[in-house]
């Protein structure tokens, strides 16, 4: 039967249970060459350097988890999670390399659980390292991943961080390969818990003994074959700050811990990591779940408000961490089967976009023997796999962040990968403005999904939309001029500043000043903004957020619209966002308006010279 | 001088103004009522003109979807069956309505408080009659590229188009009034095919068939049927839907209607009409002529009413005529900047919708013939304390004074009923508003009509002079006297009412007596129980003068109309706050209601009441009253508020007013807010991010641009009394119709008159002046005359 906590917690307590308990390991001597190269990595554009063998593309296959934790009729038939075993991942694993495996799909991920059995009771070996469980994976773990790999795939599998604390065994299990170790000593003697469930005791590395742990549990995946682990529950994040949630250590702990195994397995960090630790996710690891779990613990796999919608927003702060060797994470990508998925095929179409130009991994989490024809068509679009895969920067978005967006990168070919979404409940046309992207003039446009040429367009590229829907192109521009920009610094004295608006130091802005305090009426206004004629102008507004704002724009008498400003990360980051403004001939206002809410720290504002 | 200039030719000409004006449109239309049987349509031999004029285009790049369709479905309407179209390229959706489509009854068991139930069983709503929907699976929105729809005013049109693989599809879709179906076209060019499914479904649980029927517990009877053809490929009948397969193009048609009949005698009801019978035969008598035969006779039917009105405000840029229509609009709110020809084309599509949805049958309610669900807010039902009065300002202002007797024929329909629940249930005791005299005569209504003789919600005892006042003011445009004897008893009933309900009061002024109105509300603000009520001295000034008028006129009931007028004489007029400076909403100094509220109840005396005039012949200090009471209402309510704003503003002069108010209602509605929806259709926001369609304000607005053009009342023309700089530059107008029925084609450069030429559609004289010169114009029916020297 199902123990009560089953059904009343919410979804993310439902991971809760999910968590776990630990194991035995050792470490062996093996150079680490490997960790070495990831902490050189620095903070431009990407992470990795020289030896990223791992991650060097996102990575691309399919996990579990969403099966498992979906009430889609039939799929758990065992209870709660109970599509975990050895029958269904082979069977997964074998579609897998059927259908996907030659468009890059190699990963077959087990997620939470396969230590646990049908009532989710865990089991560990004598060195407090999780176990499989007997029913669900009756021959263990590595006659799987030899499986997996008989079949040219790769075998990921799954810890929550920490020392589960059904493996605590009143601190008396000794630690494999770690004389005179206990659980005893590499744990806090007060018992702090630590996760984003408090499923685990948190890890003291001053202890050498907790290395050892770690090096016992990475050496018994290295032992089984396994060539991906996920951690889960890493703090800070998955929904916990504080010291106690604070497991960088724990991170880079498995990193060493892999590294000395001598095999290349990938870390993949979960779940809603802060950002403000970004680097150190980009030093330990090779991928970062950016948000909560994609998952709706409901009949279907997932739903677009709960939560896959939520990447858009959540996404754009994340875009300059990512590159060779760690990606950011959007998770699982549930598109395959509509019905299972419990998305319209707009959706579905826009889910696989954005993951494909943020350049998440893509795995699927679908039941692929299952696929209808759309979802593979999707999962196999080699043209939207390029972008993915190939040497280009991941998409940003250009736009604000409002219902219709832009997202855009500039390929190292002089091409543009260009996605228009639509994000509101109703269709609507979408365009966009070639200025916005940085060119002027005419490109030939390449429908991605549709494989179609449209032909040339001229400044913008407008298209109708569905709800919730979303085109993929690749633009070339044909003769273009870049655009020429006029720079107004917000904190000009030019500029006229309304209620609480004052000039505030910030050393990441130009100029080293921003305005801020832009709320409850608030306001900033740049006075003379001089355009040689009327039109619609793209201004780039450079501006810091540490949480999404929204702000009101305008120009001279006309009426404001309203812009959301996606977060940027912090408070010490600058972005853009492009808004178009009406401007008249010569001289001109734009003013940002907090209005009746709170508005981002503005530091300055481009207009075009052509509108 | 004035040149007068009988038209070459007088007899035609004036045979042409007159049947245009009543033959041909108000025959067809008086005669037959929309569902029924009739007689073959004349098909024009000719294919209609290309039209050039883009102006009156409006179009967008995104279509609409079933879960959007009020804001963004484009509607279509014979003038009774209408439709949202949603032009999605994978999937055509058409949500169907008819205007007689009611639940509900005669409602006449009060409630406790001695007021009307008012609830979708008892007192009624209007209801969708169907959903089509054309599936082409392989047309999905996101595999097109190039998508574009239009409205294309002109022609009462829907389009949609768009690239699919290279080849260019495209559809139209239009309700016909001659052919009393709805179609929809498919074609293409490139060589590609369609195949897909139609399916017609009722929405009141019938499962989904080619035709159905059924009654609603009311006993009102409905049907509806669907057929299609096609070329190059197969269309196959089944019995839930049709299939098509491999066509090059093909044609869908639907049709539909209920039993209703505008007869208090039969209660509603037509007992020989079978509705689904009666739907089938139309669809096939229409599928047995080429879509492009349907199309120009409808075409031709409806170029008929709307190329009688032409409006150029002024030109506008390159850079807004190559935007989308809702691009348009945004961009005429963030750039301040006027758009002359969208502000036109606004007008324009008021007066489609009007075309499209008011003639043969039953009059509009508050969202017209479009729905988007059986449960439209207050039943879509008929509001008497502005809303149904003021989708009827604009069908005479803007040469669509056809469209204006369905209000006549529905009042006149309802008047035994209103008369016999006024009689049983007006004196109710329970009843706040009853007469303290204890007597009840004549009739009057609740706030909320249905098409059933039945009133909802509170009683309204001033509605009845609201409604005959419109009802003579559609008198006044037209001087049509057949029309004034078919209103004659409700005006006459009307004032029954009155003379049983008005107390003698000590006038405040302590100059001896005066009458006044019995408790009532004035709508919607302030106390339940206010005696003497503006609202109510006003309508009934004008009502008992209009009575007058028509018994002189009728030469009737001449005692009876005298002592009216003796009443009238005595009847209290409202005064000038001391405290607020404002007109007097009630018989109190004080501001007994909300400062901004929507309604101007106290100001129907100066629109749509014309007692209230800036010319000197009103005591200048009410003027300045009025004019503070409307300032203090401010210019950020919403639509229909907006619009009835605007046209006081215009009544005071106040182009620059009038304007804004009409601006304000053009903003572009973001999340249910105020303004203007992507299919243009008027949104009132009820609670923050909750919208709702009001199709008022899409009349009121255009109204009120009528009356920034024209001022007239019979015996005097004022031209051009509240143009704004923003349309001052030059521009003009034709086909615009005057109280006193005259027709006025007017251009004006830098605000003045350029070339004047006045029409009479029925009047004889009348004085034409602009600012400070005026001129005498004697005319004969059907003649024409052209001024010079009034301006420059």
């Amino acid at each position: 039967m199902r123990s009560s906590s089953y059904t009343v917690l919410p979804a993310r307590g439902l991971r809760t249970a999910a968590a776990l308990a630990l194991a035995a390991g050792l470490a062996t001597a093996a150079p680490a060459a490997q960790a070495q190269a990831r902490a050189d990595t620095g903070t431009g554009t990407g992470a990795g350097t020289a030896s990223s063998a791992l991650a060097a593309k996102p990575y691309m296959g399919w996990s579990s988890w969403s099966m498992q934790s979906s009430k889609y009729p039939g799929l758990n038939p065992d209870g709660d999670y109970s599509y975990l075993t050895e029958a269904n991942v082979l069977k997964q694993a074998g579609a897998l390399a059927a259908k996907l495996k030659k468009y890059g799909y190699e990963y077959v991920n087990i997620d939470a659980g396969w230590w646990r059995d049908k009532d989710w009771k865990p089991g560990f070996d004598r060195y407090a390292r999780q176990k499989a469980d007997p029913v669900r994976f009756p021959r263990g773990m590595k006659p799987v991943a030899d499986d997996l790999h008989a079949k040219g795939l790769k075998a990921g599998i799954y810890l929550p961080v920490g020392l589960e604390k059904e493996a605590y065994n009143d601190g008396k299990s000794p630690i494999w390969n770690a004389e005179g170790c206990t659980t005893a000593d590499i744990v806090y003697d007060d018992l702090r818990t630590t996760n984003g469930w408090d499923s685990a005791y948190k890890i003291d590395f001053l202890d050498p003994c907790a290395q050892k742990y770690i090096d016992s549990q990475a050496q018994m995946f290295a032992d089984w074959g396994y060539d991906f682990l996920k951690l889960d529950g890493v703090g800070p994040g998955s929904f916990k700050s504080g010291d106690n949630y604070d497991n960088v250590a724990d991170v880079a702990a498995w990193q060493k811990a892999i590294a000395a195994t001598g095999r290349p397995i990938h870390l993949e960090l979960s779940w809603s990591l802060d950002i403000g630790h970004a680097a150190d996710w980009k030093k330990y690891s090779q991928g970062w779940r950016i948000d909560t779990d994609v998952e709706c613990y409901c009949n279907t796999l997932v739903s677009w408000e709960n939560s896959v919608d939520d990447r858009w927003a959540d996404t754009p702060a994340w875009t300059r961490h990512a590159g060779p060797g760690g990606w950011n994470d959007l998770d699982t990508l549930n598109v395959g089967n509509g019905e299972m998925d419990g998305l319209t095929k707009a959706e579905r179409q826009s889910y696989a976009t954005l993951w494909a130009i943020a350049k998440s991994p893509l795995y699927t989490g679908d039941d692929l023997t299952r696929l209808d024809s759309y979802g593979l068509s999707l999962l196999t679009n080699k043209e939207v796999i390029a972008v993915n895969q190939g040497d280009t920067p991941p998409a940003r978005l250009v736009t604000a962040s409002d219902p219709q967006q832009v997202w855009a990168a500039k390929n190292p070919d002089g091409t543009y990968t260009v996605a228009l979404f639509n994000l509101a409940d109703a269709p609507a046309a979408v365009t966009a403005d070639f200025s916005a992207l940085g060119f002027t003039g005419r490109a030939a446009v390449r429908d991605l999904w549709n494989h179609e040429n449209l032909g040339t367009y001229r400044d913008r590229i407008t298209q109708a939309l569905p709800a919730h829907g979303s085109r993929l192109f690749t633009l070339t521009p044909k003769g273009a001029a870049a655009v020429s920009l006029t720079g107004y610094e917000a904190e000009s004295r030019d500029n006229t500043l309304g209620g609480s608006a004052s000039i505030a130091d910030c050393s990441t802005c130009s100029d080293g000043k921003k305005v801020g305090n832009l709320y409850l009426g608030g306001k900033l206004t740049f006075n003379d903004v001089v355009v040689p004629e009327a039109g619609t102008y793209q201004v780039r507004i450079s501006y810091v957020s540490g949480d999404s704002r929204s702000a009101s724009v305008s120009a001279n008498a006309g009426g404001a619209a309203r812009h959301t400003f996606a977060s940027t990360g912090d408070w010490g980051t600058v972005s853009t966002a492009t808004v178009p403004v009406q401007l008249k001939a010569g001289a001109n206002t734009i003013t940002v308006d907090s209005g009746s809410d709170y508005a981002p720290d503005i530091d300055r504002i481009d207009v075009p010279k052509s509108s | 001088m004035d040149t007068r200039t009988p038209e070459p030719g007088n007899e035609p000409s004036r045979r042409t103004l007159l049947s245009l004006a009543t033959t041909t449109l108000a025959g067809a239309l008086g005669a037959l009522p929309a569902f029924t049987a009739f007689a073959a349509p004349t098909r024009p031999a000719e294919e209609p003109a290309e039209r050039t004029d883009s102006r009156h285009v409006l179009w967008w790049q995104a279509p609409g979807d079933a879960h959007s369709m009020i804001e963004q479905g484009l509607p279509v309407g014979n003038g009774r069956l209408g439709a949202l179209t949603g032009n999605d390229p994978g999937r055509e959706l058409l949500l169907i309505t008819d205007a007689t489509l009611w639940t509900g009854g005669l409602n006449d068991t009060l409630d406790a408080d001695g007021q009307f139930p008012y609830g979708r069983d008892d007192f009624g709503s209007l209801t969708l009659l169907a959903r089509l929907t054309v599936d082409l699976p392989d047309h999905d929105l996101g595999a097109v590229s190039g998508y574009r729809r239009t409205l294309d005013l002109d022609r009462g049109v829907v389009t949609g188009s768009y690239v699919r693989d290279g080849v260019t599809y495209g559809r139209e879709a239009f309700a016909s009034r001659p052919d009393d179906v709805i179609v929809v076209h498919f074609t293409q060019s490139g060589g590609g095919r369609y195949t897909g499914t139609v399916t017609l479904e009722g929405t009141h649980g019938e499962d989904p068939a080619v035709s159905f029927g059924a009654a609603f517990p009311n006993g009102l009877r409905y049907g509806a049927a669907v057929t299609a053809h096609g070329s190059g490929g197969r269309v196959t009948v089944h019995r839930d839907r049709i299939d098509v397969a491999g066509c090059r193009e093909f044609t869908v048609i639907v049709g539909g209607g209920t039993n209703y009949a505008l007869d208090a005698e039969t209660g509603y009801r037509d007992p020989s009409l079978d509705p689904v019978t009666l739907a089938l035969t139309k669809v096939r008598d229409a599928a047995a002529h080429p879509a492009r035969v349907l199309r120009r006779t409808h075409i031709a039917d409806h170029q008929a009413l709307y190329r009688r009105f032409g409006l150029d405000l002024g030109a506008s840029t390159d850079r807004q005529r190559e935007l989308d229509t809702w691009e348009r609009l945004n961009l005429r709110h963030t750039s301040d900047t006027p758009d002359p020809e969208l502000e036109a084309a606004y007008l324009h599509f008021g007066r489609y919708l009007m075309i499209a949805g008011s003639l043969g049958s039953l009059p509009m309610g508050l969202q017209g013939l479009w729905l988007d669900g059986n449960d439209p807010d207050w039943m879509g039902d008929y509001h008497t304390d502005i809303n149904i009065q003021m989708n009827y300002w604009m069908a005479d202002r803007t040469g669509l004074s056809p469209c204006f007797d369905a209000l006549t024929d529905y009042c006149l329909a309802q008047l035994p009923a209103w008369t016999d629940l006024t009689r049983r249930l007006f004196g109710d005791p329970r009843n706040r508003y009853r007469n303290s005299s204890g007597k009840t005569a004549g009739w009057t209504v609740a706030i909320s009509t249905n098409p059933h003789g039945g009133n909802g919600w509170w009683w309204h005892p001033a509605g009845n002079a609201w409604l005959c006042n419109s009802l003579f003011e559609h008198y006044e445009y037209t001087l049509s006297r057949a029309h004034l004897e078919r209103i004659h008893p409700l005006l006459k009933g009307a004032c029954e009412f009155w003379e049983a309900r008005l107390l003698t009061a000590a006038a405040p002024d302590g100059s001896g007596q005066v009458l006044i109105a019995d408790s009532d509300w004035s709508p919607e603000h302030g106390p339940l129980d206010a005696k003497g009520i503006t609202y109510a001295q006003e309508l009934v000034w004008t009502l008992f003068g209009n009575y007058a008028r028509a018994a002189a006129e009728l030469g009737r009931d001449r005692e009876h109309a005298a002592r009216i007028t003796a009443l009238r004489e005595k009847l209290y007029l409202p005064e000038v706050s001391p405290k607020t400076g404002w007109l007097q909403e009630w018989m109190s100094p004080e501001n007994l209601g909300e400062t901004t509220h929507r309604h101007l109840s106290g100001l129907v005396g100066l629109f749509p009441g014309d007692r209230i005039r800036p010319d000197g012949s009103t005591p200048k200090e009410i003027v300045e009253g009025a004019t503070a009471l409307l300032a203090a209402r401010g210019t950020e309510s919403f639509g229909w508020a907006n619009a009835w704003r605007a046209l006081c503003w215009a009544r005071l002069k106040n182009a620059d007013m009038a304007y804004q108010l009409i601006v304000n209602n053009l903003r572009p509605s973001a999340g249910g807010g105020n303004g203007t929806a992507f299919n243009l259709f008027d949104i009132y926001q009820t609670e923050p991010g909750r919208g709702i369609f009001q199709i008022d304000a899409n009349f009121g607005t255009p109204a009120a641009v009528s009356e920034m053009l024209l001022y007239s009342r019979p015996g005097r023309l004022e031209l051009l009394p509240a143009l704004p700089a923003a349309w001052a530059d030059s521009g003009s107008v034709t086909g615009l119709p005057a109280r006193g029925a005259f027709t006025v084609d007017l251009a004006w450069k830098d605000g003045e008159p350029t070339s004047i030429r006045v029409s009479s559609t029925g009047g004889r004289e009348t004085t034409v002046a602009f600012r400070g010169t005026s001129r005498t114009v004697r005319l004969k029916p059907g003649e024409s005359v052209t001024l010079k020297g009034l301006g420059r």
